[in-house]
């Protein structure tokens, strides 16, 4: 075997330092997040028992039964609203818009991500809460969250689709199927995991937010009641806003845990999706 | 096989869906829209007080099931506007409203309901276990920048017998607006007329720059920059005093009015809001700030529930009454169980009685 | 061309977006419309902010009631904003795209979904709970060692000359926004990279690439798009953010930052901690302007999408071939 020339040996070793970095650099990601799963986990173990799980916040101790259920109810309802508008733009960027309109649409969506939360949530306030007359509601909160994470569906539901090859497109169209059965039966499938993953990320974003939830969802140490509109409703972020700032150590166990019940649920989400989907490589 | 792996997935996927959604309809259900005879109210406001309704709320609606109360930490502006426009019933507020804010809703009250105090603490190396003495005067120098080091004269004036370090003082103030700058920035504004001139009181004020100043967010918040940061100062409400005694800071003794030096004790603050009492009026808006009196502590306020006199029904009315009343009363809210754990003290009696007065107004 | 309902429905739908975009600016510029009007042009250069004697009653300037003393300048956040965004980019960027090229073809396809969903846990964190890591942990850190490390290696330029003082501070806030952009970066990217067609990795393999220049040289190019679209929506992110910066900027008021240790304010955490006290504001004007705070805010994101756009030539959006 020949020897290897001056410049195939750098190439080489240029590359596996590249790797050197790559890995670095996932290292210095992880640890971050490890470090955080530990402090919480830490000064939370002390509130984490059964009674977590059956029990309302009562004054600086308790349960977070209700905050839990708030929580699902928020995000679940965001996800109600922003999933469907959200993955129908995706679809509308990525097939049709090309033109003036579409650029507009996508330029103001990633205009929406910069608005700060706290923006919205006082927006939702006056114009649901006070206005609208709703007050505190579960519908206001899912609203607020369902404007937040409305752009990051919709553009990588459209990173996503417009990976897609045209031909697979041309092909559909060459069988005599409409544009709805493309989009439906071609498309969709194929993007599917890749928008389920914008989703997941959307909705880990809003089961972390606490601002405008304050303003519009507002607070509640009971179970929901089911309305929708004139009754506040609990969520697991106030938890931690809240009660950290108490000076009771009681109240900074529970937040701990409720930190960890948010990081746990996204993470149960986030694998219980990974099962039901698997990505496919639309080449093999 | 793939396929029959795949639907054994999406099955199974189903039911987990199904009993979510089941879950939530059944917690739903079994709290069903409220008895006729049971009220919700909401309380929002001041996070000095957000504590001590914590501490009630539990007792009290265990004893009341016919009341349901939620409980809030958002901040004295954010309790006053929401009392205003009736999002909430109570709005605690650590600052009695001015005489605009009266003017424009002269349906609101503001009612005592406990005193509650604030000390300053500071991060001195050797020094945290002894009492530093300071004043109002130095506290607005350090603040305004005009006093950078600790061993500054007029800081050396007042504590002749400790040996100063010569490091730059770290001052912290609160970036979120709160009920302690207040009361604080009031103590700077009644004993110093140059910074009342210059910067005054409020939840939130333009904090002159200072090199090497820090703003903190929240109690805890001043407590960690200080324990963080050496030869710092911070003001911190008195409900923290575990965490200021585990962090190891000093606690300042203060000057008064008479010019005695004074730490935050019962006895000095109850001295301090005995002084004031003839001065309370009836709609009970007064500041407790640089009371005179030898043995009165400077800065101590009074906690408001900023309440509306008209309520959505008399059945909410009677319910704020009930349990209002039992917040400052002696044997109820106002008794030592609740407010040892805050340290805070009760409303001396013909405050108390004030504040009936103006709960009965509540309709 | 026969309109297709598809069409229509599909657009109808997506239509919502901008006008829920345009309803907050009108609302934004209604609400704020008194402040604009009293604090003109002030507004932006001013570098002192104060909300006056809200205990006084309030004075008459020009016409508006507003508190005695009230002066509204909000050069120092907007400062605060531009400077943790740009720097907390420019420090995930990199390492954004390191960890996308690790996860794609770094490690072998078993432990793929592991490890991405390390990166997605810490989208997943609230930023809350960011706040407090960052001011239990990296204050502590940025003030000992990162800080002194920095100002012993880079302090010839006035930037970055200590002395580090506390923790609190630009660089802090830079590094936690850095962390919380990063999984967004990264997921955005990595969806790209791992559908780059297998013809044109083989045929870069077949050109005798090492696997490391197969990534960095052809798949990355490739899915650059996903990379703009990535930094884009970061960047958002970044603007956005409040309570986290919250806990770690250090509250400046009233002046600029000098060094990268200098405290700073964002004005999304400014207006998350001045709005408790803008309300007892019986004239209104502070809620008024810190609603102008978050009209500037909206205009700038709008302007760094533009300026980001026109940088890279518009290849934002997607054209597919």
């Amino acid at each position: 075997m020949a020897s290897l020339t001056s410049r195939a040996l750098r190439r080489r070793v240029y590359s596996a330092v590249g790797w050197v970095l790559c890995t670095f650099a996932f290292a210095l990601v992880a640890f971050p997040l490890f470090d955080i799963l530990v402090l919480v986990f830490r000064r939370g173990a002390s509130a984490i028992s059964p009674g977590l799980f059956t029990q309302v916040t009562n004054g600086i101790s308790g349960g977070l039964l209700n905050a839990i259920e708030g929580t699902l109810v928020l995000s679940g309802g965001s996800l109600l609203f922003a999933v469907p508008i959200g993955v129908i733009a995706g679809i509308y960027l990525s097939e049709y818009g090309h033109g003036m309109f579409g650029k507009v649409v996508r330029f103001l969506c990633d205009v929406l991500t910069g608005v700060p939360s706290i923006v919205l949530g006082y927006f939702a306030y006056v114009t649901m809460v006070v206005e609208l007359g709703w007050q505190f509601s579960a519908l206001a909160g899912a609203i607020t969250l369902a404007i937040m994470i409305v752009p990051y569906i919709a553009r990588f539901s459209e990173l996503e689709l417009s990976q897609i090859p045209y031909s697979l497109r041309e092909a559909g169209y060459a069988l005599g199927m409409k544009e709805r059965t493309v989009i439906a039966r071609i498309l969709f499938p194929i993007a599917w995991p890749g928008i389920l993953t914008g989703i997941l990320l959307a909705l880990a974003i809003s089961v972390g937010e606490t601002a405008p939830l304050i303003y519009t969802a507002g607070w509640s140490n009971y179970m929901w009641n089911g309305h929708l509109t004139k009754e506040p409703i609990g969520y697991l972020t106030y938890v931690i806003w809240s009660f950290i700032n108490q000076p009771f150590a009681s109240a900074h166990a529970l937040a701990f845990a409720a930190a960890f019940l948010v990081v746990f649920t996204v993470l149960l989400i986030n694998v219980g999706a990974r099962l039901l989907v698997k990505r496919r490589h639309y080449y093999e | 096989m793939k396929k029959h792996s795949r639907n054994l997935l999406s099955k199974s996927a189903a039911l987990s869906l199904s009993m979510v959604i089941g879950l939530v309809a059944w917690a739903g259900s079994a709290n069903p829209a409220q008895a006729a005879d049971q009220v919700t109210l909401l309380e929002t406001g001041s996070t000095l007080l957000y504590p001590l309704f914590n501490l009630w709320v539990p007792d009290y609606t265990r004893a009341n099931p016919g009341v349901r109360i939620t409980t809030q930490g958002t901040g004295s502006g954010t309790g006053i506007a929401q009392a205003v426009s009736g999002v909430a019933q109570i709005g605690a507020s650590d600052a009695y409203m001015s005489d605009q804010q009266m003017k424009q809703n002269p349906d609101i009250m503001n009612i005592p309901l406990a005193i509650s105090a604030q000390t300053v603490n500071y991060n001195i190396p050797g020094l945290n276990r002894v009492h530093l003495r300071l004043n109002g005067p130095v506290l607005a120098g350090i603040y305004s920048g005009a006093i950078q080091y600790w061993d500054n004269a007029k800081i050396k004036a007042l504590n002749e017998h400790l040996k100063l370090p010569h490091k730059k003082i770290i001052p912290v103030h609160r970036t979120d607006g709160s009920g302690d700058t207040f009361i604080f920035s009031q103590y700077l504004s009644f004993s110093t007329p140059s910074w009342n001139d210059s910067t005054g009181y409020g939840t939130t004020i333009s904090w002159p720059a200072v090199q090497g100043g820090i703003g903190a967010l929240g109690n805890p918040g001043m407590v960690q920059a200080s324990q963080t940061n050496l030869y710092s100062i911070a003001y911190i409400g008195v409900s923290f005093h575990a965490q200021i005694e585990s962090a190891g800071l000093g606690t300042a003794v203060l000057e008064n009015r008479a010019g005695r030096f004074v730490l935050p004790t019962p006895r000095t603050v109850t001295a301090a809001a005995h002084e004031l009492l003839s001065k309370t009026p009836t709609d009970e808006r007064l500041s407790l700030i640089f009371a005179p009196g030898a043995e009165s502590y400077p800065i101590i306020n009074y906690e408001y529930a900023i309440v509306s006199k008209r309520q959505a029904s008399p059945e909410v009315a009677a319910a704020m009454r009930k349990f209002m009343l039992w917040a400052i009363d002696l044997k109820g809210g106002n008794s030592a169980h609740y407010l040892n754990e805050v340290r805070f003290i009760p409303l001396p009696a013909s405050v108390s009685e004030l504040s009936r007065k103006q709960i009965a107004q509540i309709q | 061309m026969r309109v297709r309902p598809i069409r229509i429905f599909v657009i109808l739908v997506a239509s919502l977006i901008p006008i829920t975009l345009a309803a907050i600016f009108i609302f934004l510029t209604l609400y704020s419309w008194p402040a604009i009007q009293f604090n003109g042009v002030h507004f932006l250069f001013g570098r002192i902010w104060d909300l006056g004697n809200l205990y006084r009653n309030p004075v008459m300037v020009h016409g508006t009631s507003v508190p005695l003393g009230a002066n509204y300048g909000i050069l120092v956040f907007i400062v605060g904003t531009l400077a943790t965004s740009f720097i907390a980019l420019l420090l995930s960027l990199p390492i954004s795209l390191l960890v996308a090229m690790f996860l794609a073809e770094g490690v072998q396809e078993q432990f793929r979904p592991a490890l991405s969903l390390v990166v997605e846990l810490l989208a997943s964190v609230p930023s809350v709970v960011y706040g407090l890591w960052g001011y239990a942990v990296l204050i502590p850190f940025v003030e000992h060692f990162l800080g002194p490390a920095l100002a012993s290696v880079a302090g010839f330029i006035p930037f970055f000359s200590g002395p580090v003082s506390s923790g609190y501070g630009l660089l802090t806030a830079s590094l936690v926004l850095a962390i919380m952009t990063v999984p967004i970066i990264t997921s955005t990217v990595y969806s790209g990279l791992i559908r780059v067609p297998r013809e044109i990795k083989e045929a870069t393999f077949a050109l005798g690439a090492t696997r490391f220049e197969v990534v960095r040289k052809v798949m990355l190019p490739s899915v650059r798009k996903n990379v703009i679209g990535a930094v884009i929506l970061g960047l958002g992110r970044a603007l956005g953010e409040t309570m986290a910066v919250l806990m770690v900027s250090g509250g400046a008021l009233n002046y600029l930052p000098g060094t990268i240790y200098s405290p700073i304010t964002t004005m999304a955490a400014f207006i998350v901690s001045q709005l408790d006290s803008a309300l007892q504001d019986p004239t209104g004007m502070a809620v008024h302007s810190l609603a102008e705070i978050a009209l500037v805010l909206l205009m700038i994101a709008v302007l760094v999408n533009i300026v980001a756009r026109a940088l890279t030539g518009g290849q934002g959006h997607v054209a597919y071939g």
